[in-house]
Formats: structure tokens, C-alpha cells, sequence
């Protein structure tokens, strides 16, 4: 009752926050990034995983997942909060079949992963998804996502610790940023898209001690998901 | 004359919520604690150690704790953290490995599900702001293929060739990385009980909650073996060079 | 039936003018059409044996156990209707870790058949409810050694050193009253166990039957598990013969009569 009326008289007490101790997010960091190209669509993230200090938890921890035959997520902030987003991804593309009898649609899976954020807007799943796949024409598509569900269509993305050594070099190189003259509407070939992914998180891996040990890459084009890994710098 | 005043641990003496403008508050601290839980994997499978410590604030409290446990036949455990809320987990686990028998479907819970469980169990908690106070390392051999895996207390995972937990990721890990990483087919188990104490004596100089004491373990496709507790011998010459600090 | 038409069998909550409650009644009458089920105490253990009657070829060896456990050590073989046995199994397993969550200690029979019997008496109370068309074997090993007890649909629950249930019940009894409990290993137990239930199936009633067989005892570590399979292959060896020495001896004395 008297919360009601506090409410109502615009008037709250003080919240008393005591010295709780306890934070349930972790920065993980690594990075990742989502390239569209005209027939295909790429992510790429490193394997190592931090522990918001200066430890390496593991050189091995994916954070990229081929999620159907045609779509991918490249997830970046909390690993648990991302691993729990990408199983609950994973069973709802699963259900989505079992229901229709065929695999969701990249823009409907874009969509659900965007309300699946939202429906934790106020604990929010601390993780910074890009997702990609092939659209119903065969186009590359790319999204990406803030924590709590905001939704973007682009050419190309970067998140995570090395996100602003990556994002200028991409906006430069497929959009063509600050060159004079340049064609701004080509997309980049599948091999031009892969040596910039590489170029990409080798160069990140020199001034990004976050960022590291090795690349996992995914490719999705009207064949189905391939993955190729690179070994970057363990250091 | 004033009633004489019993300080308990800070979590006990939080008053509870009156009202819903204060947040309800769960386990803010670890109170009786394990330090590190050290692990890799070698030739036949994983070895693992904890000392037997149980720490009360910087109080050496307890010196016979037993930190590690196998889960099933073929499921090892190593905890660091709260030892409470270690026992809860223990009970839990109990309770699944009771059900699975009585199901009685030929079925056996392997250890990448034991780790799964167990993960969940952590990250469900700190999503209700109430988390274990623990870090686990879940080791076994799981159809043939080693597995060695760790969750905390937000439901962090990862899997590894070597873990260390605690301070022992400063003072253990780097170790491991340089003795273990790229060996783990060819370590032999004798040599990995030489690393493993190394390790554990390493942790014992330096880490002001470690003990010399401890439990060691293998697992193998054999399944769990876990060693008495035992110690470790220890040379403090060197604590003679040591500089500063007044020393 | 005697009660036909006086309307008192309607209903639990209503007592016939001589006492009874008819509803429990029938209740043990779906426990006598059941296969039959025995358990027997012997010094270093519980045998449980079930005659599991199959009704068609096509069952999967093995499916639909009628020997069921209960936190890891507590022994279920049930005579009566098998959905109701799976819902009052349910009912021993939260029992059994309900008692071990408070004391961590695994709940003592007499514990369990009273926590049992009360639950299944509840359903002997009320008009809304039917009673339990089961009378459930409890087996298992405690402080104070190996145990069995006899949970009825009335909620009556007796511990016992042999006990049988189901259709060969009055043959089974008279084969248990003549075992020497005292001087008989487990294993013995088992072979007379699978002899019991082999002699109280009634092949011209029932053709298809699979013998389960399941003890709690030291062997086990007080785990309530399946027999070992040497061991059930033994019983039923064992079952087999003296079946046939009795058929012969019957032979012979009708020769005799013959003369």
C-alpha cells in the first residue's frame, strides 16, 4: 500500500543498496565481426577467452555457432549469458522445425533472437550478438544487435574488445569509407571477404591483448555453413 | 552491564527486505572457503588436486576438508569456494545420481552431462542473484575422449587442457601451460604427479589460504581414484633472499 | 457378489451395514487377477521375484518392470494395476529423498512402509478418490538388517519374512511357509524364489510370463539391483528341474495308482 502511494505522490524512498559483492556479468571479451557479401555472408571470432583481468580462462572457447543450414551467431560480453543465448536459439530454430517441417527463415530468426534479448531488458543478457545468414532470395545478410534486442541490418559489424581497431578498417575497405572515387556499391568476393577477416584479427591480435590464439571463420553460401580455422598470435 | 555482543558472518546479520523498495539480498560473501583446485590432463586422462584447508576469513579454520569427489564411477570433482554451498552442490548431485539409478535404463550420466548439469545449476542461481559461491572443475573420460571443464559462480565455462582455479590461475596456470600445453598425449602419470605437486607446493609458498595438505586425484577410463589426504615436503630456505617488506 | 444392488460399494466413504468398505475390496481384487509377486527375508538379504505375465509376444524383453527402485536401495515389486504402481513408486522416491534432504541418512524401512501406507490409506477416505488397485513389496537393507514389508490397498502395511501377492498367492504361501528363513544363504533365496514363481504360474491360464528377480543384500552393498545374470540363469535352471522332478514324481504316482 505504501509503495502505491509513494508511487503515486512521485515520491520513492531511497533505495538502500547494500554492499551487495556480487555481480553476476563477466566481460569476457574477444572479438567478432560479420561481413555481407552479395551470395554469401561471413562471421569470424577469435577462441580466447579472458576472465575481465588479465587471465586467459582458455585459448579454445568458440563464441561463433552455426546455428541452421543457413544462419550463424558471433557473440561477444558474458559467456555464460552468450551460451545460454545460443542454446536457447538453437531450440527455438529446433522447435521451429519440428513445428513447420522446415528451418526459420533468416529475417525470422533475426527477429526472435531480437525479442529474445528483450524479454530480459531489465537484466539484461550481456552479450553482443551478430547474426548472419542468407535471406529467401540467397542475399547475405547481416545483423547486428545491442544487448537488449536493438536490431540493425548491415554491410558489415564489429564487436567486442577489438571492435574499434576493426570497425574504420572494415568501413575503409568495404564501404569504401574516405576513398575518393571508389565504387561504394560493390560487395566484397567471398576471397576478398576472408583475406579481410584474416588481415583483420591478425592486425587486432597486435594491440588488442584480448583478442588472440585462434579464428574460427564461417562461411554460409547456398551450399550450407563452412568453417575454416586460423591460428593467430597465442600471446 | 551490556549484553555481550555476538558478531556473525556479515551475511547473517543483513536484516531482511521490509519493504519492495529494498532489493533482496542473497549470499554477498563466501564465508568457510577452499582456495585453488588444480587440474590438467595428461597420457591416461586427468589429474587434479586441492589442499584440505577450510578458511574462515583469513583464519585457517578446518584442516580436513575434502574439496574433491567423484561423481559417479567415472566423474571427478574439484571445488574452491564456499564450502556450504560446496555440500549443497553434493546434495544435489546425490539427488540426480539417485534418480538416474533408479530410472534404471542401462543409461550412465557421462561426464560432459554431470558438467552440463552442474552448469546449469550455477548459471540458474546467479541469474536468481543468489549464486553457489564456487568454482568447479569437472574432469573425466567421457567415451574415450578426455574432458576437463570449469564453471564459476556467474555460470562462466570453459574447457581446457590445464585449469586452475582461484589463485591458482596466477601462480599454477602459467606452470601448467608451459609444462602441459601441447603434452597432454604424452605425459606420463608419474610425471604428472610430479607437476601437480610442484604446482600445489608453488601454492603453498605464496598463497596465504593454501595448506600443505591436500588430496590428489586421477581420472582415467578406469574411473575415479582419489588419494588420502597427504603431505607435501617443504623447504623455506629460500624465504632467507626474500627482500622488502621489512623482511 | 453379495453387495450387488445394496448401493454401500459405491463409495469409500460409505461403510456396509457389517463393516466394510467394499471399494477396498475390489481393490484387492485387481491385486488377485495380478501376476504373482513374492519377497522373501532370509539373514543376509531381501529377494524380490515377480511372475511379469505378457500378454502379447511383441513386448520388448524386459519393458513394463514390475520390480521397480526407489533411492537407489529401497526394492518396489508390485502385484495390481501398473499405472497406479508407477504413481506410488513416484511416491516412495520423493519419500525416500524428501527423508535423506533432512537427515542424509537413507530412510529405515518401517519409515517408509509407514509413510507409504499412510498415503495409500488417504485414498481410502474420501468419496472423490479410488483406492489403489495395488499391494506393493517393500525391500530393502537398514540399521537393523534386511527388511520386507507389504504395503495393501487398505493402506494395511505388516512386515514380513515371506510374503506373496497375485493370482498364484495361496500356492506361493504354502511353498514359502516350508523354507528354513535361518539357515538360507541370498542366493538360495533367489533359486527358491524364481522355483516359488515358476510354481504358482499356471501355464494353462497363462502362457507368455517373464520371471524378475531382484535382491537387496551385502553382494549388492545394499543397493537394490537385478540379480546378476549367472545367477538369475542358475535360478531359473533350478526352477526348471524341480518343475520337471515334480511332474515325474506325479507321473510315477499315478503308475502307481494304475497298478
Amino acid at each position: 500500500m505504501s509503495s502505491l502511494l509513494s508511487h503515486e505522490i512521485g515520491y520513492s524512498a531511497p533505495i538502500e543498496v547494500h554492499n551487495h559483492g556480487f555481480s553476476p556479468y563477466v566481460n569476457n571479451e574477444g572479438t567478432s565481426l560479420g561481413i555481407c557479401g552479395e551470395d554469401f555472408v561471413l562471421v569470424a571470432s577469435d577462441t580466447r577467452q579472458s576472465n575481465g583481468g588479465y587471465s586467459i580462462n582458455a585459448r579454445r572457447s568458440p563464441k561463433a555457432f552455426e546455428l541452421s543450414n543457413r544462419t550463424v551467431i558471433a557473440t561477444t560480453g558474458c559467456a555464460a549469458d552468450a551460451k545460454q543465448l545460443v542454446e536457447d536459439m538453437e531450440q527455438r530454430a529446433q522447435y521451429y522445425v519440428h513445428k513447420h517441417g522446415r528451418e526459420m527463415s533468416t529475417p525470422a530468426m533475426a527477429q526472435v533472437l531480437s525479442q529474445l534479448l528483450y524479454t530480459r531488458r531489465f537484466f539484461p543478457y550481456y552479450v553482443f550478438p551478430i547474426f548472419a545468414g542468407l535471406d529467401a532470395k540467397g542475399k547475405g545478410a547481416v545483423y547486428n544487435y545491442d544487448a537488449i534486442g536493438n536490431i540493425e541490418c548491415v554491410s558489415h559489424y564489429a564487436y567486442g574488445s577489438a571492435a574499434a581497431l576493426l570497425q574504420p578498417f572494415l568501413d575503409n575497405q568495404i564501404n569504401k569509407a574516405h576513398q575518393r572515387g571508389a565504387d561504394t556499391t560493390a560487395k566484397p568476393s567471398r576471397a576478398q571477404a576472408v583475406k579481410l577477416a584474416i588481415d583483420a584479427f591478425t592486425s587486432a591480435t597486435e594491440r588488442d591483448i584480448y583478442t588472440g590464439d585462434w579464428l574460427e571463420i564461417f562461411i554460409v553460401d547456398s551450399e550450407g555453413v563452412h568453417k575454416l580455422t586460423r591460428e593467430l598470435k597465442h600471446d | 552491564m551490556d549484553p555481550i555482543e555476538l558478531r556473525l558472518p556479515h551475511t547473517l546479520q543483513r536484516p531482511q527486505a521490509t519493504s519492495n523498495h529494498e532489493p533482496i539480498t542473497h549470499s554477498t560473501e563466501p564465508i568457510v572457503t577452499g582456495t585453488s583446485v588444480v587440474a590438467f590432463k595428461y597420457k591416461d586422462g586427468i589429474m587434479m588436486a586441492a589442499d584440505c584447508l577450510g578458511s574462515y576469513g583469513r583464519m585457517a579454520m578446518f584442516r580436513n576438508e575434502r574439496r574433491l569427489m567423484a561423481v559417479g564411477k567415472t566423474t571427478l570433482l574439484g571445488m574452491s569456494g564456499d564450502i556450504s554451498d560446496y555440500q549443497h552442490m553434493q546434495h544435489t548431485l546425490e539427488n540426480i545420481m539417485t534418480q538416474e539409478y533408479d530410472m534404471d535404463d542401462g543409461q550412465r550420466l557421462g561426464t560432459k552431462s554431470i558438467y552440463k548439469c552442474i552448469s546449469k545449476i550455477m548459471y540458474n542461481r546467479r541469474s536468481k542473484m543468489n549464486p553457489l559461491w564456487n568454482s568447479y572443475v569437472i574432469a573425466g573420460v567421457d567415451s574415450g575422449e578426455k574432458v576437463l571443464g570449469y564453471v564459476d559462480l556467474i555460470g562462466t565455462t570453459y574447457e581446457s587442457p590445464t585449469i586452475a582455479t582461484g589463485y591458482g590461475s596466477h601462480m599454477a596456470q602459467p606452470i601448467l601451460r608451459k609444462v602441459v600445453e601441447g603434452r597432454e598425449d604424452e605425459i606420463t602419470e608419474e610425471e604428472a604427479v610430479k607437476i601437480i605437486e610442484d604446482c600445489m607446493r608453488v601454492l603453498y609458498y605464496r598463497d596465504a589460504r593454501a595448506f600443505n595438505k591436500l588430496t590428489r586425484a586421477k581420472v582415467t577410463a578406469q574411473g575415479v581414484e582419489i588419494t588420502e589426504p597427504y603431505s607435501l615436503e617443504t623447504n623455506w630456505d629460500f624465504a632467507e633472499s626474500i627482500v622488502g617488506y621489512g623482511a | 457378489m453379495t453387495s450387488i444392488g445394496t448401493g454401500y460399494d459405491l463409495s469409500v466413504s460409505t461403510y456396509s451395514p457389517d463393516g466394510r468398505v467394499f471399494q477396498v475390496e475390489y481393490a484387492q481384487k485387481a491385486v488377485d487377477n495380478s501376476g504373482t509377486a513374492i519377497g522373501l527375508r532370509v539373514k543376509g538379504g531381501v529377494v524380490l521375484a515377480v511372475e511379469k505375465i505378457k500378454h502379447s509376444r511383441l513386448l520388448v524383453p524386459h519393458s513394463n518392470r514390475r520390480i521397480m527402485t526407489a533411492g537407489k536401495y529401497i526394492g518396489v515389486a508390485s502385484a495390481g494395476w501398473m499405472s497406479d504402481t508407477r504413481h506410488l513408486v513416484k511416491r516412495v522416491r520423493d519419500e525416500a529423498r524428501s527423508y535423506n534432504d533432512v537427515y542424509k541418512t537413507k530412510i529405515p524401512a518401517s519409515i517408509i512402509a509407514e509413510r507409504l501406507g499412510m498415503y495409500v490409506q488417504a485414498y481410502t477416505l474420501y468419496s472423490s478418490v479410488r483406492p489403489f488397485g495395488v499391494s506393493t513389496l517393500l525391500a530393502c537393507m537398514d540399521r537393523n538388517g534386511p527388511q520386507l514389508y507389504m504395503v495393501e490397498p487398505s493402506g494395511q502395511y505388516v512386515g514380513y519374512r515371506g510374503c506373496a501377492v497375485g493370482k498364484g498367492k495361496q500356492v506361493a504361501k504354502t511353498e514359502i511357509e516350508k523354507l528354513n528363513f535361518d539357515n538360507m544363504s541370498v542366493r538360495e533365496a533367489v533359486k527358491e524364489a524364481a522355483r516359488i514363481i515358476y510354481t504358482a504360474h499356471d501355464d494353462t491360464k497363462d502362457k507368455l510370463f517373464e520371471l524378475e528377480l531382484s535382491w537387496v543384500c551385502e553382494e549388492s552393498n545394499g543397493l537394490h539391483e537385478h540379480v546378476p545374470q549367472d545367477l538369475y540363469d542358475e535360478a531359473v535352471q533350478y526352477a526348471e528341474r524341480s518343475l520337471d522332478e515334480d511332474e515325474d514324481e506325479d507321473n510315477e504316482m499315478e503308475d502307481d495308482e494304475d497298478l
